[in-house]
């Protein structure tokens, strides 16, 4: 490639301080012992320690995971299922429906789906609360899901199959030695996706989220609303920090993915 | 005892949308044999394949395996195993792996699965690249990985779908030795799809040509190379000379404007015909002593042989192929032996073809 020239890396250098000054400047302040974030005195865990001090906070950050775990999983299983499904059909124009149908689901505002579902669950009379938050998680990652999957079954050799079988497979053999191994990076990738999207959503949570339970983001929020604590900071900033781990972990899923498709067409 | 292995009955194959693929195909295949199912692409031949493997349905007719109609015994429970030609190896398993694939499914015990899978391997010349992995093995290799995965599960039929065509020149050639070798030493039924007549003549015992989902001809490659039944077969199999002619009586025919001794016969006098010199069968003389006089247009160095392309004054071309030179823009003889002269009637089916050939043939020999 060929060298950016000092302009472009100046251009670069100043985009990304923009996008990252605020996370940066947010997370600094989350080391002052001063109690605002006005000016820095002098270094301290002492907000750390708040926060994990706060059992309050510890069990929402613990639901806020539990969800984002069990949302993930459930709607992995839905997603990759239904990416299959929608392959498998061989109507050109009842697939296009079908995955156009999906990437509305994704494209469409948080809040829509958050209301959606709030008068959904008021209509049918479930209790807002974990289930409500669980489901409606599950309900905006499968589309994820099924987005990350597709890829990797349409690029699947249809020979592949036609080898199992001929080899004796069955059609459950045929999809678990063949094709969910095969396609198993991208399951990563979309269950990975899945965790990131509900850990940070906020929106549809907080519609459909009731009394005694609440997800970090809401929770966050309410915090921010009722005035500036630096505990808000420091949570922010344990975020951040899982958030770069996942980035980094889908980093080497992917990657290892890459090496393994390249290689298998080489 | 009965030796047929697979037997095709009046098998038609057509899609939706009218398109017909196969228009009834009869055949039967003998245990042990090396079998060819040649013709261009999109004659059927590979949709032959498929419906032996049990991808695919027939329309109508039937399909008998070992005597025993099979058109609706899914693929996976049948005798047959396949060569694919991208080879469809798995590329998240590494060699072993992929050789065991089938034994695993059939749940064979683990310490017969490696003496399988090690055996398998060690007879295509892959002993020892157990653990590699699919991705580190090159074209030539891969293809010796699809058919390990194919002979180790004992198949009684192993189907090639193009196994060759990826491979280059040379390699193809090897492979071409290997797997007659190989088949040989296996004793087993092998089907072999391509459109390479190289190839078919090279290992079959037996060609199928096919074209436009019909079998044209069938038999070992001499028969199907010295005696083509038309046109096609004779253009597909090999270089041709093919011209138009005239059979004035049994064992005259007339073309080029001249009449010439023959060998064939068994048709109505004067009837029209197609004639077929195999460019090998014409030899360069002196034009005193040439049948045919032609002049040279082009020639064409090939190696083993030069390759002139020649034409005769009612302008038809003669291809020669010659270990002599000549001379471009030259008028040169050619000289034939009547056994060359292969005649051809137009529109005749294959059974039609052989009752002809049975019947003057004996007449020869009487």
């Amino acid at each position: 490639m060929k060298k950016l020239s000092a302009m472009s890396k100046m251009y670069l250098i100043f985009v990304f301080a923009v996008l990252y000054a605020p996370i940066f400047y947010l997370i600094f302040y989350s080391f002052n012992s001063g109690g605002s974030m006005n000016n820095f005195e002098s270094f301290t865990l002492e907000h750390y320690a708040a926060v994990f001090e706060d059992s309050r906070l510890i069990i929402i950050l613990l639901n806020t995971v539990l969800v984002a775990l069990l949302s993930g999983l459930i709607a992995t299983i839905i997603g990759t299922l239904g990416a299959i499904g929608i392959v498998s059909i061989k109507d050109k124009k009842m697939r296009n429906t079908l995955l156009s149908l999906n990437n509305v689901l994704i494209v469409s505002p948080d809040v829509v789906i958050g209301a959606s579902f709030l008068i959904l669950f008021t209509m049918i009379g479930v209790k807002l609360g974990f289930a409500s938050v669980l489901v409606s998680h599950v309900a905006f990652s499968v589309p994820i899901v099924v987005l990350m999957v597709l890829p990797k079954l349409l690029e699947m050799n249809t020979s592949l199959i036609d080898a199992a079988r001929d080899l004796g497979a069955t059609k459950r053999d045929v999809l678990m030695r063949v094709i969910l191994p095969y396609i198993s990076p991208g399951i990563f990738a979309g269950f990975f996706m899945a965790l990131t999207y509900s850990l940070d959503d906020f929106a549809v949570t907080f519609f459909v989220t009731g009394n005694g339970f609440s997800t970090l983001s809401v929770e966050i929020y309410s915090m921010a609303r009722a005035g500036i604590s630096l505990t808000i900071n420091a949570i922010s900033g344990l975020v951040f920090a899982v958030t770069v781990l996942i980035v980094i972990g889908y980093y080497f899923i992917n990657k290892r993915s890459k090496s393994v498709a390249t290689g298998g067409h080489r | 005892m009965n030796n047929t292995i697979i037997r095709f009955e009046n098998v038609t194959k057509s899609y939706d949308d009218g398109t017909v693929v196969l228009k009834n195909i009869n055949f039967e295949l003998e245990r042990g044999k090396f079998y060819t199912l040649l013709g261009p692409s999109g004659c059927g031949k590979t949709t032959i394949l498929r419906i032996i493997a049990g991808f695919t349905d027939a329309s109508t007719g039937d399909v008998f395996f070992n005597g025993k109609r099979m058109n609706d015994v899914p693929a996976n429970e049948r005798q047959v195993n396949t060569v694919f030609q991208d080879y469809a190896l798995f590329p998240h398993l590494n060699v072993f792996e992929n050789v065991a694939f089938g034994l695993r499914i059939k749940k064979v015990k683990e310490t017969e699965i490696n003496d399988r899978v090690q055996e398998a391997l060690k007879f295509v010349n892959l002993a020892g690249y157990g653990n590699r992995e699919i991705s580190e093995m090159s074209g030539g290799q891969r293809q010796r990985v699809a058919i390990a995965r194919a002979i180790v599960n004992d198949p009684e039929v192993i189907l090639l779908d193009e196994p060759l065509s990826a491979l280059d020149l040379k390699l193809r050639t090897e492979m071409q030795y290997e797997l007659r070798e190989l088949q040989q030493r296996l004793g087993k039924t092998f089907i072999f799809v391509t459109h390479d007549q190289e190839e078919a003549l090279a290992m079959s015992d037996e060609i199928f040509v096919l074209s436009n989902g019909e079998i044209k001809q069938s038999g070992t490659p001499v028969d199907i190379y010295d005696e083509p039944i038309n046109r096609f077969v004779a253009d597909f199999i090999g270089e041709s000379n093919i011209v138009d002619g005239l059979m004035i009586e049994d064992y005259k025919v007339r073309f080029a404007g001249k009449e010439f001794e023959c060998v064939d016969g068994g048709m109505k006098p004067n009837e029209k015909i197609d004639v077929v010199i195999r460019p090998e069968d014409l030899e360069i003389t002196t034009p005193e002593n040439g049948k045919l006089i032609v002049t040279v247009d082009t020639q064409l160095f090939r190696g083993v042989h030069y390759e002139l392309s020649t034409y005769d004054q009612d302008g038809n071309e003669w291809l020669v192929h010659s270990l002599k030179k000549a001379d471009v823009g030259a008028e040169i003889g050619l000289d034939f032996d009547p056994e060359a002269i292969h005649v051809m009637r137009l529109n005749e089916t294959e059974a039609d073809f052989d009752k002809r050939l049975e019947a003057y043939g004996d007449e020869d020999y009487e």
